[in-house]
């Protein structure tokens, strides 16, 4: 059965499309066919952190208004089998489409793919409502900061408003050190605030700005921690419920580094 | 150093902030002119089909059909080798 999964926050800059991008890679490696479909339309993102820049001609908006086939609009990414996006429209605005016509858009990309991923623009206005319309459930993407958890709070309402299932949350842009300093809120102290169920955390690294400078998404790049954090929520998105808790202690320091320059040291699995 | 350590285990490459840089300014270029790069490359085609009517064009690698600013200026620059003009009959 196909299903549509919105990625949202309500505040910008926590990592929705990166985390997007990321899981769209990754359930397409996992085997199943994928479309990232761009929400945000006037601010088109998703292409860039996903490299397909460069292979646009058509958008969502011209889907939507009749000037093109889906097929047309529909980029395929040669470097993940099944994966496809749908780019957002750069010049136009959130009101260019109706949640009507988005409801109607996925289930028609439903009919030939199994995951239909929706990046949500920040915000709780028009844009959000498109992106939620033809889901069936959303995936919450925060990070450890008391602003942004605040407005998850806020989101998470909204889409209990809009009669979708329990959303689940991502914990993104962790830094283990500044938890073992008491300087950040543990995984633990975010869950008892939101109270929702928990898909992954994904650390806070530097592989994340190399990886969107080339284009290139992290889940890629097999000795990548922040990858293999990005693969494991997948996992746990397709339903698997056996995956285990990444351990970020062990890449800290300077050894932890000296061995995945060499592409050595896998992250270690540790038993929830 | 670091920089050479990345580069002798493979890792680095050339730094990837010349790649964002470069990616950055050929996306600004085409978002002024509301023209993807995709489109871009189909005006090529369509136009490389229209000249081709009247003089034979190698279309490949050296063909340059690229967005390019000056002084805030975009300009559509073209370079397209030409290798002999068509028969007249041809054209018409």
């Amino acid at each position: 059965m196909s299903e549509c999964i919105v990625v949202t926050s309500g505040k910008g800059g926590v990592g929705k499309t990166t985390t997007t991008a990321n899981l769209g890679v990754a359930l397409a490696l996992l085997g199943k066919r994928v479309v990232v479909v761009d929400a945000d339309i006037g601010l088109r993102n998703l292409d860039v952190i996903l490299g397909l820049e460069n292979r646009i001609v058509y958008d969502l908006v011209h889907v939507i208004e009749g000037e093109c086939r889906i097929k047309q609009a529909l980029i395929r990414d040669k470097r993940a089998e099944g994966l496809f996006l749908l780019p957002a429209a750069q010049t136009r605005d959130k009101n260019a489409v109706t949640p009507d016509q988005m409801r109607e858009l996925v289930a028609k990309l439903k009919e030939t793919h199994d995951i239909i991923l929706v990046d949500c623009p920040a915000g709780i206005e028009q844009g959000f409502k498109n992106a939620v319309a033809g889901a069936d459930r959303a995936v919450i993407v925060t990070t450890p900061e008391v602003s942004a958890i605040r407005d998850a709070d806020r989101i998470i309402g909204m889409v209990e408003a809009a009669e979708l299932p329990e959303p689940q949350l991502i914990i993104n842009r962790f830094r283990p050190a500044m938890v073992e300093a008491g300087d950040m809120m543990n995984k633990e102290d975010i869950l008892e605030i939101l109270a929702i169920p928990l898909l992954g955390v994904v650390p806070d690294h530097e592989d994340i700005i190399v990886s969107a400078n080339r284009g290139v998404p992290v889940v890629f790049d097999e000795a990548s921690i922040v990858g293999e954090a990005f693969r494991r929520v997948a996992r746990r998105v397709t339903g698997e419920t056996d995956v285990p808790e990444l351990d970020f202690e062990q890449n800290n320091g300077i050894w932890g580094t000296l061995m995945r320059w060499m592409g050595l040291g896998p992250a270690r699995e540790v038993a929830r | 150093m670091k920089d050479l350590i990345n580069r002798f285990f493979g890792r680095g490459q050339k730094a990837s902030k010349e790649d964002a840089k470069q990616r950055l300014k050929f996306l600004l270029i085409h978002d002024q002119v509301d023209l993807t790069p995709g489109q871009l490359d189909q005006m090529k085609e369509e136009i490389l089909e229209v000249i081709s009517r009247y003089v034979e064009v190698e279309a490949d690698e050296s063909t340059r059909f690229v967005l390019e600013k000056d002084e805030g200026q975009v300009a559509l620059v073209s370079s397209i080798p030409v290798r002999r003009v068509v028969q007249r009959a041809k054209a018409s």
